[in-house]
C-alpha cells in the first residue's frame, strides 16, 4: 500500500476510471479490483468470487424464500464462516490433518496439506454475514446485479484490511453518479499523505525502534524497557492501522466513493466503551450490531431484567470473545477479548450505581485523568495481543517486578555527555530508549492537533503556501525515512 | 495558521507549490551540506553500501586526492590489506632510496575477495588513474563461494550498480548529493543494532588513516602452532578451506584486474600476502599453496603483470607482529610496508614506472 508499485496501480486506475463513460465505470473498478488481487494470487480471486457469487444468489434467494428463511440464513452464514475456517485458521488443524491421513496410508507429500491463506478473508466473511442477516431481516434489498454485489466483495481499496463496509452503504455508492470536485480531491490527497506519514514515518520507524527479541524473551531486558517498548507498540499498532485506513479511504475517495473512517482518535478516550467507538469503528460496530444486541435481546427475551447478571455478564464478554477470534484462533486473541469484555463488563457495573453521564459531561481534569486510565488498560491488552500466551505472562510479570527494574547510570551518562568516555550503546545508560519518546511527540502532535480541529484533515483549511510547504517537508522526511531499512507489512494485513 | 475556506483552493496549486518548495528546501541543503563547514561538523559519509568499511575507504580516497592532488599507487585488497599495509611508510621507504614520494592509498576493505574487487578496481582506475595498482592476494580469494553472500550483496547495490554504468535513480542521486550521502551514514538510527554499528563505524572511521591504513592492535597466540583439525573452532577453518580447488571464474576476475596492464596504462603488481605457515595446513598442506603460486603466477604473467610471492617479505616479519594467521598487526604492518616499499623501487626500476611525473601533476 505504500508501495510506488501501488501508486502508479491507483494513478492509472483513477486515471482511466473519470476517463470512462459512467456506465462502465462499475466494470472498471471490477476489473482493476480483480487485477489488484491476482498480484498476490489468482487463487484468491477464484475463492473471493465464489465467496460473492454464493452470497449473492443466497441474498436473492432470502429476499424471494417465503418458507424456512433462518434455515438459508445459516446455510449462508455457515458457507461463509467454513470457508474463513479452512482457509484462514487452517495453522490450527491442518498439521492434525496431515498426521491423520498419514496414518490412514494416504500420503500428502513433503510439505504436507497446504492450504491457501487468503489475505482479507476476514474483512469479507464478516460483511458477507451482515449482507445475509439484513436482507433476512429486510432491512436490505439483495443486489440484483452480480457486476455490483461482487465489487462489493473484491473493491480493491479496502480488500486487505477493510474497513468492514456494509452492502446498504457501499452498494449505492456504486450505483450512483460519483462525482469527483475539488473538495473531495483535495481532501483524499490529504488522507492518504496522513495514511502514508502514519505508516512510514510513524509506525514503520517506531516498530524499528523495537528490539525484535523484546516480545520473545522479555526476560532478558530491564522492566522500564517492557514499559516503554510496550508503550511505541502501542503507537506502532494505532498508526500503522490508522495509517493503513487513512490511505484507502483517501484512494477510494478518487473514485468518488467514500469508505468508512475506522478510528477517531482511540487513545485519547474516556472510558473502554469510547475506546471501541474510536477504534477499528467498522469491526466495533459490526459486532455491537450482529452480536452484542443480537445477544442481548436473545438474552432478554429469557430474563426480562436488564439487570439481571446474566444480561450483564454474557453480552459483552461473548462479543469481545468473537472479537479476539476474529483477530486470531489463538489463546492470546482470546485473553486479548476476554480483557475488553472484561473491563466492558466493569464499566457496565459501575454505571449501574450512579445515573450514565456521557465524557464531556466531567471537569476536564477528570476527562484527563480517566484518558490516561484507559489508555494504560489498553496499553496493557497489547501484551496478549503481540505474544503468545506464556511470553505474554513473563512480559506483565516482569513489568511488576520490582527487582527488574535496573537503576539508570546518571554517573556513565554525565562522563559519556563531557566526553570523558565511549560508550556503544544507550542500552549501557540503564535509560529508556530515548528513540521512542522522541517517535511519540510527532504522533502524539498529528492526533492533538486532528482532535482540537475535529478534522481529520486539517491541513485542507490552511492557505496554499502553508499547505504547500509542510508538504514539502513532509515528502523531504518521507524521502529519507525511507532510505532506512526498516520495511514492515501492515500489521492489520494479517488478520 | 490562518484559515482560508477550501473552495478557492486546488490540489494542483499546493502540490506545484510544494514542487518548488521542496526544491528550495533541497538546493538550500545541497548548499549547506557542501561547506567545509558541515563537513566539519559531520564528517561521515555513505553512499547506502551496506559495507560500510568500504565507504570509508572510498571517501577517505576522495578526500586524500583533493589533498595531495591525485594519488600514484592504489593498494587494493581485503582485510589483510587493510590492516597489513601502511602506505606512508612504503612511501617513506620508497622515498629514501629514490628521492621521491610516491602517493599511496591503501583501499583494502574486509571480506572482498577478488569478484567484486576486479569491479572495485576498474572504478578505482577509471577515476584516479593510478600509475601502479597494486592488487593484494592471498589463497582464499580463489576458493568457489568464499565470501560469495558479501560479494552478492555487494554488486546488487544501486550505487555501485550505478557506477558500473546501469543507470538507477536512487544511485545517481547518492552519487551527486552531498546531503545523502551526509545523511545516510544516520538513516538507521531508528534501528534497534544502530547504536552499536555506529560507533564501531565511527571507531575505525577515527581509526583509519588519511591514507588508507587501519592499525590492528590484537597480538596474536599460538599463531606459530599448526592448527588441530580436531579442535571445534580450527575444524571450521579445515571444512571451508580444505580439499582446496582454485576457482575458474576467480582467474577470471584476476585476469579482468591484470587488463589494466593493456588496457588502461596502469600497471598491475599482484602481491602475495604473508600469510603465516601454518596457515598452509588448512588447505593441504606447503605443496598446495606452491601449485597456487604457479597457477597464478603464469597467469599473472601471461598477463603483462608482476608477481610478488610472500617469500619476498615473509621472514622479516616478527611472530609478535601477526594478529592471527592472516593478519599483520601495529607491529607486523611497518615491517613489511617497508619491505614493500623496497620491493617497489627494484620493479619501478625494472618497469620504468615514473611516481615523480604524476606527483608533479593531478591525478593523470
Amino acid at each position: 500500500m505504500t508501495s510506488l508499485a501501488f501508486a502508479v496501480f491507483c494513478a492509472v486506475a483513477i486515471l482511466v476510471h473519470w476517463r470512462l463513460p459512467q456506465r462502465y465505470r462499475t466494470l472498471w473498478l471490477f476489473a482493476v479490483s480483480i487485477a489488484f488481487i491476482v498480484t498476490w494470487s489468482w487463487e484468491l480471486a477464484g475463492i473471493f468470487l465464489v465467496v460473492a457469487t454464493v452470497n449473492f444468489y443466497l441474498g436473492r434467494w432470502l429476499a424471494i424464500a417465503e418458507r424456512r428463511r433462518r434455515v438459508l440464513l445459516w446455510i449462508g452464514i455457515g458457507f461463509d464462516v467454513v470457508v474463513l475456517m479452512a482457509l484462514k485458521y487452517s495453522g490450527f488443524y491442518i498439521s492434525a490433518l496431515t498426521d491423520l491421513l498419514e496414518r490412514m496410508g494416504v500420503h500428502t507429500g513433503a510439505g504436507g496439506l497446504l492450504l491457501l491463506v487468503p489475505i482479507g478473508l476476514s474483512f469479507i466473511t464478516v460483511q458477507m454475514i451482515s449482507y445475509l442477516i439484513d436482507t433476512h431481516h429486510r432491512i436490505l434489498n439483495p443486489e440484483i446485479r452480480w457486476l455490483n454485489f461482487a465489487l462489493y466483495v473484491v473493491y480493491f481499496p479496502k480488500i486487505l484490511s477493510g474497513p468492514v463496509e456494509r452492502a446498504r452503504t457501499l452498494l449505492p455508492m456504486f450505483k450512483q453518479p460519483r462525482p469527483l470536485d475539488a473538495r473531495t480531491m483535495e481532501r483524499s490527497f490529504w488522507l492518504i499523505v496522513i495514511g502514508v506519514v502514519r505508516k512510514l514515518v510513524l509506525a514503520d520507524t517506531l516498530s524499528a525502534v523495537i528490539p525484535g527479541a523484546i516480545f520473545l524473551h522479555p526476560e532478558n531486558y530491564p522492566s522500564q524497557n517492557l514499559v516503554v517498548y510496550l508503550l511505541a507498540y502501542a503507537f506502532v499498532i494505532y498508526n500503522d492501522f490508522a495509517g493503513y485506513t487513512s490511505i484507502v479511504r483517501g484512494v477510494s475517495g478518487f473514485f468518488g466513493i467514500e469508505l468508512t473512517s475506522n478510528f477517531k482518535l482511540p487513545y485519547f478516550s474516556r472510558n473502554i466503551a469510547e475506546f471501541w467507538e474510536r477504534w477499528h469503528i467498522s469491526l466495533s460496530n459490526w459486532l455491537r450490531d450482529y452480536i452484542f444486541f443480537p445477544a442481548s435481546r436473545a438474552l432478554l427475551k429469557r430474563i426480562p431484567n436488564r439487570y439481571h447478571a446474566v444480561n450483564l455478564v454474557i453480552p459483552p464478554i461473548v462479543t469481545m470473545l468473537v472479537s479476539g477470534m476474529w483477530h486470531g484462533l489463538a489463546p492470546n486473541f482470546l485473553l486479548w477479548g476476554a480483557l475488553h469484555g472484561l473491563y466492558l463488563l466493569v464499566e457496565r457495573i459501575s454505571i449501574l450505581r450512579s445515573p450514565r453521564r456521557l465524557p464531556d459531561e466531567f471537569p476536564k481534569w477528570r476527562q484527563v485523568l480517566s484518558a490516561l486510565g484507559v489508555f494504560v488498560l489498553i496499553v496493557l491488552t497489547w501484551i496478549p495481543f503481540r505474544m503468545d500466551l506464556a511470553t505474554a505472562g513473563h512480559y506483565l510479570s516482569r513489568m511488576f517486578t520490582l527487582s527488574a527494574w535496573i537503576k539508570p547510570n546518571f554517573w556513565l551518562l554525565r562522563m559519556y555527555l563531557i566526553g570523558k568516555v565511549q560508550v556503544n550503546s544507550w542500552v549501557e545508560f540503564n535509560l529508556p530508549d530515548i528513540r521512542v519518546f522522541i517517535m511519540l511527540i510527532p504522533a502524539l502532535l498529528l492526533d492533538w492537533r486532528q482532535a482540537r480541529c475535529k478534522d481529520e484533515t486539517f491541513f485542507t483549511r490552511w492557505p496554499v503556501w502553508e499547505s504547500a510547504l509542510f508538504l514539502a517537508v513532509l515528502a523531504l522526511v518521507l524521502i529519507l525515512f525511507s532510505l532506512a531499512s526498516t520495511g514492515a507489512p501492515f500489521v492489520y494485513q494479517g488478520f | 495558521m490562518t484559515q482560508v475556506s477550501p473552495h478557492k483552493k486546488s490540489i494542483w496549486s499546493i502540490i506545484l507549490l510544494a514542487v518548488i518548495f521542496f526544491l528550495a528546501l533541497v538546493a538550500l541543503m545541497e548548499l549547506v551540506a557542501r561547506t567545509s563547514w558541515f563537513g566539519q561538523v559531520s564528517p561521515y559519509r555513505s553512499v547506502g553500501n551496506y559495507h560500510y568499511q568500504f565507504e570509508i575507504k572510498w571517501f577517505r580516497l576522495q578526500d586524500y586526492v583533493k589533498q595531495n592532488g591525485g594519488v600514484d599507487i592504489i593498494v587494493l585488497g581485503s582485510s589483510l590489506v587493510n590492516t597489513s599495509i601502511d602506505p606512508d611508510i612504503v612511501s617513506q621507504t620508497y622515498h629514501e632510496q629514490t628521492g621521491v614520494s610516491p602517493r599511496i592509498f591503501n583501499f583494502g576493505v574486509e571480506g572482498i575477495t577478488v569478484a567484486p574487487n576486479s569491479v572495485i578496481a576498474s572504478l578505482l582506475v577509471e577515476r584516479y588513474h593510478p600509475a601502479l595498482l597494486i592488487y593484494t592476494t592471498e589463497m582464499r580469494d580463489y576458493i568457489t563461494g568464499n565470501g560469495l553472500d558479501y560479494e552478492m550483496r555487494f554488486l546488487s547495490d544501486p550505487w555501485f550498480r550505478y557506477q558500473r554504468g546501469d543507470f538507477s535513480l536512487f544511485g545517481w542521486l547518492v552519487d551527486h548529493s552531498a546531503v545523502l550521502q551526509h545523511y545516510l551514514p544516520y538513516r538507521n538510527w531508528m534501528r534497534s543494532d544502530y547504536s552499536e554499528t555506529m560507533a564501531l563505524y565511527i571507531k575505525r572511521y577515527q581509526d583509519t588513516s588519511a591514507s588508507g591504513y587501519e592499525p590492528d592492535s590484537m597480538i596474536g597466540v599460538n599463531v606459530d602452532v599448526p592448527p588441530d583439525p580436531n579442535d571445534s573452532e580450527e575444524a571450521q577453518y579445515f571444512n571451508a578451506y580444505g580439499n582446496y580447488q582454485i576457482a575458474t571464474s576467480r582467474l577470471d576476475n584476476l585476469k579482468s584486474i591484470l587488463d589494466f596492464n593493456q588496457n588502461q596504462g596502469t600497471t598491475v603488481l599482484v602481491v602475495e600476502m604473508p600469510v603465516h605457515q601454518t596457515f598452509y595446513a588448512y588447505v593441504g598442506g606447503e605443496e598446495v599453496h606452491i601449485q597456487f603460486q604457479q597457477t597464478i603466477s603464469s597467469l599473472i604473467a601471461a598477463n603483462g603483470g608482476t608477481f610478488l610471492p610472500a617469500e619476498a617479505c615473509i621472514n622479516t616479519i616478527p611472530l609478535s607482529g601477526r594478529s592471527n594467521r592472516w593478519h599483520l598487526n601495529y607491529l607486523g604492518t611497518p615491517v613489511f610496508s617497508k619491505c614493500l616499499g623496497e620491493q617497489l623501487v627494484v620493479l619501478a626500476d625494472q618497469q620504468n614506472i615514473d611516481f615523480n611525473s604524476s606527483n608533479t601533476g593531478g591525478s593523470r
